[in-house]
Parts: C-alpha cells; structure tokens; sequence
C-alpha cells in the first residue's frame, strides 16, 4: 500500500472496525441467504431429478389378480415399453415394541432382488441384502416415524389369524415408496419365499412398467398403459383392480417440491433485494459519515475520480471480506438444510457440491451488488462541492420544520424531552429510515404471511373435520356382508354408531378414447349423517337418484369431464355404465373421489357388500378413538370379518397436516432469514445514527444527559421503526398470504381454504417490540458509553 | 466599490479578480455575500483581508481558492481562468498552484502526520514516491514538526495541527498559500509562531493571503484589505518589516 491514499482507505477500515464488521455482516448476510437458498434449490433439485431418473420410474401400475414371470416377459416386450417388473405387495398391520397401537406395513416382495427393473431400491444400511427368509428390509423414512433398529423384531398379523415374527435386517432407500410420515404406516422389502408365512401367494399382485420415448406425455402413457393391459393383462385372463397412470416424469411428491422450489426462488430474490437495501444503506451512511474528510481531500487537490475510487476500494474490501465469510458460511448451513431437507422428503444426496453459477451469483451479490449500490451514494458524496462538504453538519437541518412527517411531531408536545428528540433523529435521516423501513416492513410481512399461511392450512385440516362427521374406518380385505359386519362393529363398547360404505375403483373413458388413471367411487346412503359435504355447485345426492354422482374438486381438476350437468362413462368392476354428475363438493385433501348412492352403486356392480365402515364414537379423545378402534378391529377379526386398515380420522389428520408442514417449514426458514437479514439492518442503522450523533450525544453529556436518556433515546428510536414495519408489513401481509396460499395450493393441487392469522399479528408485535429493543441495545450501550471528550475530538 | 490599482506592472499580476459577485441562495431570501470585488495580487505578496464578522471574508477567499464558484466576475490566478474550471480541474490545478489552510486544521484523523503531507502529493503525482517522504520531512523540519512525523492528529495540540495544516498546503510547493483564520483558534504565542512561519515563506517568495481577525496581525502584513458587507471598503499598505 504504497499510495497515501490507499493508507487511508485501510485506516478507516481497521480504525472503524465496528462500522466495517457490521458492514461485512450486512452484505454477508446476503450472501448467506442468497448461498443457502439458491444452492439448496439447485443441489436439491439436482440430486433429487438425479435420482428419480436413476430409480427407473414407472409410466404405469396395474393391481392385479395374481400372474407369474410369463406375462412380465411379455410386457416388457410389448411395444413401446422398456422395461416391466412384477412384484408382490400387500398391506398387513403389525406390531413392534417402539409402538404401543399396531401399525400399518405394506410389505413388497421381489422375486430378484438383483434385476430390479423399474423403481429401483437402493439398500443403505443393511446385514444382508436381499433379505433371507424371515427378514425385512424397511424403507429409511421408517426412521422418521419411529426408532427402529437392526435386529428389532415385527410382529406381523397374517391372513391366517396367526402372527408372523419378521426381523429387521436393515434399511434400503426406494424414492418411489410413500415415506412412512405421510402415509403413517412402514414399507418393508421381503424374500419371495417369505410370503407364504405371512400367509401370501408367491406370485405377483402388481405390474410396473416403464415405457420408451423421452418427452412422453400423459395421455401417451395412458393410451398405451390401456392398451397393455388389455392385449397382456385381460387377454391373459388376468383381471385387474386398478391402474395408476402418473405424469410421465413426476414424483408423487414433485408437486410439493415445486412448491418448495418456488418459495426458495422468492426467497432467494428477496433476500438479494433486501442486502442490497442494507449496502445502500450502510454505504450513504459511511459517506454522510466521511463528507468532511471527502472535502478536505478535495481542497487539497484530490480529484472526484481519486475521491471517488477510494471509496469503491472500501466498499471492494468490505465486499471481498463478505465473501470470504459468507460463501463458506452459505455452504456449510446450506449442507445442513439440504440433509434436513432431503430427510423430510425422503431422497438421497450423493453430491454436496455447489453449482459453480451459485458460487458466482454469491460472488455478485458479494462484490458487484455492493459496488452498483455504492457507486450512486459515492458519486453523490464525492461530487458535493467542496464549500457544501466542508460545512456539512451530518444532517440536513435547514429541512426540518417543513415536512408532513415533521409538523405532524410538532404536534406530539406532551412527549418526554428525549423521546421527542429520538423522534426527530428517526425522521431526520429519512432516507435510511425508508430503507430500514423497506427491509423490515417486508421482512414482517414475509413472517406474518407465513403466520397466515400456517393458519390457512390449519384452516384446511379443519375443514375435513366438518367433512367427517365420524371418528374411525375399518377397510375389510373382501367385500362383507353390510348387515352382519355392522351389528358387530356396533356391540363394540365406545362406539356410537356405524355406517357401511362401498368403495370401488372407477376408469373413466374419456371423450377422447383414452382412460384415465383410477378414481375410487364410493356409495353411502344418500342422506348419511357420516359426511358434511361442502357444496360448491349442483345439489347432493338425494332419494330416488338413479344415476347421479357427486365429485369432488381434486376429480373435476383431474378430470374436467367431471362437471356438473356432465354425463359420463365409468367402467367399474369390468362394467361400464353412464352416470350424471349432479354436483362437485371441496376435496378433502386425499385425492380425486366419486361419490353415489349405496344402493345405486350396489345394483350397478351387481354386489351390496361393503368394503369399508365408519365408525362414530362416544369420545373425542383421539387415543380413546383409538382404542374403541382396536377394540372393534379385535371383534370384526374374532367375527370373520378380515380388517386391512384400520385408521382413525385424528391420525389421517395427522398425516395430512404433516406433509402440509413440509411447506410450512420451509416458509419457516424464509421467514427467519428474512427476518435476521431485517434485524441487522436495524442494529446496522441504529449504529450509524449513533456514529453520526457522536457530537450531539457529546453535547448532550457536557449538559448533564443521563445514561438512561441516551438508552431512551436510541431505544425509543428502534422501536418505532420497529413498531412502524410492524403496521406495514401487517398491512402488505394480507395480499401477499393470499397470493402465497394460492400459489401454495395451485402448486401442490390442493385448494386450501384462506385464513388471516390474527394471532400471528399479535405474535409478531411481540416479537418485534423485543427485536427491535434489542438491536438498539448495542448502539444505545455504545452511545452511552460517549465522553464529552470524544464528542468534541470526533470528525 | 473600490478600485484597487496597484502601481506594479501588470506583468507581475499572479492573481486578479473582477466584478466578483457571489449570491447564496440557500437562504429563504437570495443575499449577496459579495458585491463585485476587484482585486490584483502580485508575487511575493502578503495580503491580509479583515473585516468584521458576517462581512464576506471566507466567502472571499473561498473564490480566491476555488472551493466555492462566484456567481459572476472572473477569476485569473496565475494565467488560469478559475471561474472556467470544473470541479475536477480545478481540484487538481487547486492541488499545484494553492495550498489552503484551514481554521481547524482539517487534518485527516486516520492518518499520521506525515502522511497528512504525502496525500496532496500522492493526489497530484507531484515527484517520484521515493523523494516524498524525504520532502514531507523537509517541510515538517520547517515547521519544527519532525519529531511528531508519525503521530496521529489527535495526539497534537492546537498550535502543532496547525502548523502541520501549513505543511501540508506547502507539499506540492504552491506558489500561493491561502489561510482563513489560521490563527483563530490558537492562544497569542502560538499565533505568533505561525505568523513568523507565514513571515518566513513570503521571504522565500511565496505569496499569501491571509484572512483575520486579530488587528495586531493584520498590521503585521504588508497589504491590509477591509471587507464591510461584501465590499473591499479600505486598502493599507504596510512597510514591510525587513525593508525593500
Ligand atoms: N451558505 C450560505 N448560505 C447563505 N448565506 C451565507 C452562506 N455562507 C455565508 N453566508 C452569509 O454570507 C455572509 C458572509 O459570510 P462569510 O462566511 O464570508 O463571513 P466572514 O466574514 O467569513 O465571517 P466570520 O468572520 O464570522 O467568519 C454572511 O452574512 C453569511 O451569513
Ligand atoms: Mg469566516
């Protein structure tokens, strides 16, 4: 540093070193924000799409009546596909020592473990692989609903009555399995020859099918996936229950990562919007500060351009020590929150490695952003004439007394001397406090939409509680008699009533030919006191319907054929008949349904059994819900009646409100990001003014101030612009809740009803009275601790 | 108004200034601060300006240095058109030709001394960086300075910033040396010494124009001129101390 010049520019920064640490801070913080969200996008979104790819992910799945090797060969050989895998799968309830209730497991068993085809497993942590005869291999996402352990031992309920003992072996990853939190039961991989202990056939029950052509679209796959079944499947006699046919190229949790996705990009751009506030801020701040110095240097021959490159030098510092801080930084919490990230939605990470535009787009926001926000405030500084400069006082007095702002403090008299005079000081820099404002205000905003968000999905959950009007649903294995199956689940102690429904998987031909993926029609008495429907357009089902059908909101997006006035085909059961949709009710979270009268769909399939019953109980306790559950399963089991699935509507709720809290974490994470990059701007600019106030708080001293009005002053200062983003970020919270809700719930296509968070409101009042008391806290201490001495000495 | 005429030939003019008219209008009411100043300086000179407070001395020399622009009128100083320049130009012509001193020393706090002397050097690529050092200490030996080189400002009582400020207006060896109130804020003594460095440099050929208050001072330099409201009302010429 041999130029004088430069001497200078390094004196300041190590002389100012509280400045150039919250200056560092200020734009690191960008950094990190901008490092963490983005990268953990890109990365997520990489490794995520890397996977799925490699897992082979089926274009289609059919449920079937048991086939063998034969008819895989020949559908993978079918034109058009590229690969068929058959497996076995199948639901059973078990218990375990880590849980008191039993639980579900589907139990999925290939016969070649090692020529896995489509949806590929990939073992992780395992004793042996694949798992011997007795063992179980369980899907990882196990972990996140319990402590399993090798070695644990499931006891598993065959379809003889008796219990099966299944060792746990290991754990293996499947991309493709629901993870067990979402679904609130484990998947386990097991030996084809361990089927016949859990009572099963050894033979396939699922067909899954990948098929050629890259950009297939999804009405490709299903005309294919439609053909296949009827030239391999039907023409071999084998029937089918039902076919899933997704978008080609999508994971069943792809819409929620899109959503994911979408709210880190926002937040990404908001927290690069809001650094580059605080630069501005900071640097206007540094040459309000240097104005004198930046005169007198001009006085004695500097040019504008000299003038102006130290400072860009200073900021080029600041900007460098940025980055040396906040790209490690950014990696290393952006490596936790992709692990954590992945862990909830349940994919591997092979690769932490940061994109190389992420480390640039860290760069820029580190080194450029400062600069470009630098140079405006440095050309206006260092162009201000030497006269102006020189007699500069720090703040523009001779404009006070004209405002709006102004007059309207003039009127607030009553207010104690050093409130009143923090109040001025709050308005006098005007421009740093729109800035400060700026940031907090949106950062507020981004929190209480987050609150209202919360509140809209808690809103959304409540909802199918005045849709279920009863407590718990036993799925039978076969079909039943409805008369004998009620009356015994009706004898159970606890339980108040009972209704029985019939549930069948419906394909809709559509206009054009093709089908659709299967919708599941359900028949219950047209005036059943189980639901509360929420109509949105037509009318319910009502006495002497003879072909009308109600959807649902998810049916008529999946199927815009499903209107109202609409008369549509439906193959049920290998039947196709003609019904009349008479009416569309909010969806409940759980998929496209079709609802009809018992009775009606009873004739049509030609069988009044029931697959499921309701049951409403005497107790609103979800545990006593619970056991009045079990205790009617035990019943129906001792009766004949086999049970499949047994799940009360509070743990339903559970599995659904915790896949919405996915989002809501994540909007959790934006918000305090947000909110921190906020909280260190107001510290940064409350430390400005008290930079800047040196010679005024001196003064103050020299005529008997007290430590307590100094904290007062600074104190009252951040907390009404504390209290002031408080308002306006209420304010701009409404519209901005409401647009994230709907770009939420357009994204994971779910409608979700809206709800203000009033509560959030308060909450963040609260909240933001203790930040902002806090980040004036230094400042103020830093204030206080000014002698009259260094007032006098400071330039 | 007063004409100065001076009975030198105009060849020796290093300074002139005509009809210099300077108006603030920052004020709720546009007021005319200057009111059409004529005025010729030649080489060599010690020019004293006094007048009372409020009457346009700093506003003067504040156009004589170029920190400030006149409304109208022309300023020449050494064959350049002050009045013509821009800020950049004129800051570098500023940085060669004048060297100002302030009433409160204006020192940079961060640097040290000596290094408050290099800046004007390094600002105007005066001389090779070798030689600089070795110049700036020069001239801290000419103001008794060189044995606090390396301190900071702060570390500096009054009399020895300012004497420092001098330094520093004498790093590029500017023919002419501009000072409002240099002595206001130093006890007699201390003002006394600086009046003799002023003394000294005017000896060594330098010419300077000096703004005071203090009349002991102003009878001191050779050329006296009164300003009362923005006019130069009256004109003493001194003999000077160590004769012609
Ligand atoms: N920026 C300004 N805006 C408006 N009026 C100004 C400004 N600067 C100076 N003045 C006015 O111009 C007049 C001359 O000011 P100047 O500073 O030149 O006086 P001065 O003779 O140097 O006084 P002092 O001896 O007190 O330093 C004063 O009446 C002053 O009020
Ligand atoms: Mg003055």
């Amino acid at each position: 540093m041999r130029a004088v010049r430069w001497r200078k520019v390094f004196r300041d920064l190590v002389g100012h070193r509280f400045r150039t640490v919250l200056v560092v801070l200020s734009i690191a913080t960008g950094i990190f924000a901008v490092g963490v969200v983005m990268g953990g996008r890109a990365i997520l979104t990489r490794e995520f799409d890397a996977e799925f790819a490699t897992s082979q992910p089926k274009n289609a799945a059919y449920f079937t009546m048991p086939f063998d090797d034969q008819i895989v060969r020949r559908a993978a050989e079918y034109p058009g596909i590229s690969a068929a895998q058959g497996r076995h799968s199948a639901g059973y309830r078990y218990t375990w020592s880590g849980s008191d209730a039993p639980r579900s497991l589907s139990v999925v068993a290939y016969k070649d473990y090692a020529n896995i085809t489509v949806e590929r497993i990939v073992p992780e942590e395992v004793l042996s692989w694949p798992p011997h005869r007795g063992e179980i291999v369980l899907e990882r996402a196990a972990l996140q609903t319990g402590d399993y352990k090798i070695g644990d031992v499931l006891a598993v309920e065959t379809r003889s009555g008796k219990t099966e003992n299944l060792t746990v072996t290991g754990f293996a990853h499947d991309i493709n399995a629901f993870p067990a939190q979402f679904v609130g039961g484990e998947t386990g991989y097991v030996s084809f020859d361990t089927l016949p202990d859990i009572g099963a056939q050894e033979s396939f029950n699922e067909l899954l099918v990948s098929m050629k052509g890259a950009n297939l679209t999804l009405r490709e796959a299903s005309l294919l996936a439609a053909s296949l079944q009827r030239d391999v499947l039907e023409d071999s006699g084998v029937a089918v229950l039902g076919v899933n046919v997704p978008k080609p190229g999508s994971h069943f949790l792809g819409d929620i990562f899109k959503a994911v996705s979408l709210l880190l990009l926002a937040l990404g751009l908001l927290s690069m919007l809001l650094s580059g506030f605080l630069v501005v801020n900071t640097v206007s701040a540094l040459i309000s500060q240097q104005i004198k110095q930046i005169g007198i240097m001009k006085a004695i021959g500097g040019r504008a351009s000299q003038v102006t490159w130290m400072y860009l030098g200073m900021v080029a510092v600041y900007g460098v020590l940025a980055v040396i801080l906040g790209v490690p930084a950014a990696q290393f919490a952006g490596k936790l929150f992709i692990e954590y990230a992945a862990g909830i939605l349940n994919f591997r990470i092979s690769s932490y490695a940061v994109p190389g535009w992420v480390t640039a787009l860290e760069v820029v926001v580190g080194l450029i952003v400062p600069l470009l926000a630098a140079v405006v405030p440095i050309r206006l500084g260092t162009r201000t004439s030497v006269v102006r400069a020189l007699t500069n006082t720090g703040v523009n007095s001779a404009k006070f007394g004209h405002g709006l702002v102004d007059r309207a403090l003039g009127l607030l008299r009553g207010l104690p001397r050093p409130v009143a005079l923090s109040l001025r000081n709050t308005f006098l820099r005007k421009g740093r406090l729109l800035m400060t404002l700026a940031t907090l205000s949106l950062a507020s905003g981004v929190v209480m939409s987050v609150f209202c968000v919360q509140a809209s999905i808690e809103q959304s959950v409540d909802d199918l509680d005045a849709w279920w009007r009863y407590d718990a649903q036993i799925r039978y294995e076969q079909p039943v008699d409805r008369i004998g199956a009620e009356r015994v689940a009706a004898g159970t102690s606890g339980v108040s009533a009972v209704e029985s429904w019939i549930g069948a998987a419906a394909v809709l031909d559509r206009p054009d030919g093709t089908k659709n993926e299967t919708l599941n029609i359900l028949g219950m008495p047209y005036d059943t006191t189980f639901v509360g429907p929420k109509l949105l357009a037509g009318r319910w089902l009502e006495a002497g319907d003879k072909d009308a059908i109600v959807v649902n909101t998810d049916a008529r997006k999946a199927e815009p054929s499903l209107d109202v006035g609409q008369r549509v085909s439906l193959e049920i059961g290998g039947e196709t008949s003609t019904w009349h949709v008479v009416g569309v009710v909010t969806g409940q979270l759980s998929g496209p349904v079709i609802y009809a009268d018992r009775e009606v769909l009873g004739s049509f399939i030609g069988d009044q059994s029931v697959t499921q019953t309701l049951l409403k109980t005497e107790t609103s306790d979800p545990l006593m819900q619970r056991a009045a559950l079990d205790r009617a399963e035990a019943r129906l089991d001792e009766g004949g009646y086999r049970v499949v699935g047994a799940r009360t509507q509070a743990e339903l709720r559970d599995s659904i409100a915790n896949e919405l809290g996915i989002l809501v974490w994540f909007l959790w994470v934006m918000a305090v990001l947000l909110a921190s990059v906020g909280i260190i701007g107001l510290t940064g600019t409350m430390s400005i003014n008290v930079i800047e106030s040196t010679r005024e708080i001196g003064v103050m001293r020299a005529i008997g101030a007290q430590h307590i009005s100094i904290y007062q002053i600074f104190i009252t200062e951040g907390l009404t612009v504390g209290f002031m983003s408080w308002a306006i970020g209420a304010a701009i919270a409404y519209p901005m809740s409401t647009g994230l809700t709907s770009l939420l719930s357009g994204a994971i296509g779910i409608p979700l009803s809206y709800r203000f968070s009033w509560s959030g409101v308060v909450t963040w009042l609260g909240v933001i009275a203790v930040i902002s008391f806090a980040a004036s806290l230094a400042p103020a201490f830093r204030a206080s601790q000014v002698s009259v001495r260094d007032a006098i000495s400071y330039e | 108004m007063s004409e100065t005429a001076t009975p030198d030939s105009v060849d020796s003019t290093l300074l002139r200034l005509r009809g210099v008219v300077k108006t603030y209008d920052s004020g709720d009411v546009p007021f005319t601060a200057l009111k059409g100043i004529d005025l010729d300086v030649h080489t060599g000179e010690f020019v004293g300006i006094i007048g009372k407070s409020g009457s346009g001395k700093t506003t003067l020399i504040n156009m004589i240095t170029g920190i400030d622009h006149p409304t109208a009128g022309e300023i020449v100083i050494d064959g350049t058109p002050v009045h013509r320049l821009g800020e950049n130009d004129l800051a570098r012509w500023r940085g060669r030709t004048i060297g100002v001193v302030f009433q409160f020393f204006q020192l940079l706090p961060t640097l040290t001394v000596l290094e408050n002397i290099l800046l004007p050097m390094d600002f105007c690529h005066m001389w090779l960086p070798r030689e600089r050092v070795e110049r700036a200490m020069h001239l801290l030996e000419q103001v008794e300075l060189a044995d606090q080189a390396y301190k900071l400002p702060a570390a500096l009582s009054g009399g020895q910033q300012q004497r420092a400020a001098i330094a520093r207006a004498l790093a590029n060896d500017p023919p002419i040396l501009a000072a409002d109130e240099p002595t206001g804020n130093l006890d007699s003594k201390t003002a006394d010494a600086v009046f003799g460095l002023f003394e000294r440099l005017v000896e060594q050929h330098k010419t300077i124009i000096m703004v005071t208050h203090d009349n002991d001072m102003a009878k001191r330099v050779r050329r006296a001129l009164h300003v009362t409201d923005g006019e130069i009302t009256e004109e003493r010429v001194y003999r000077p101390r160590h004769g012609a």
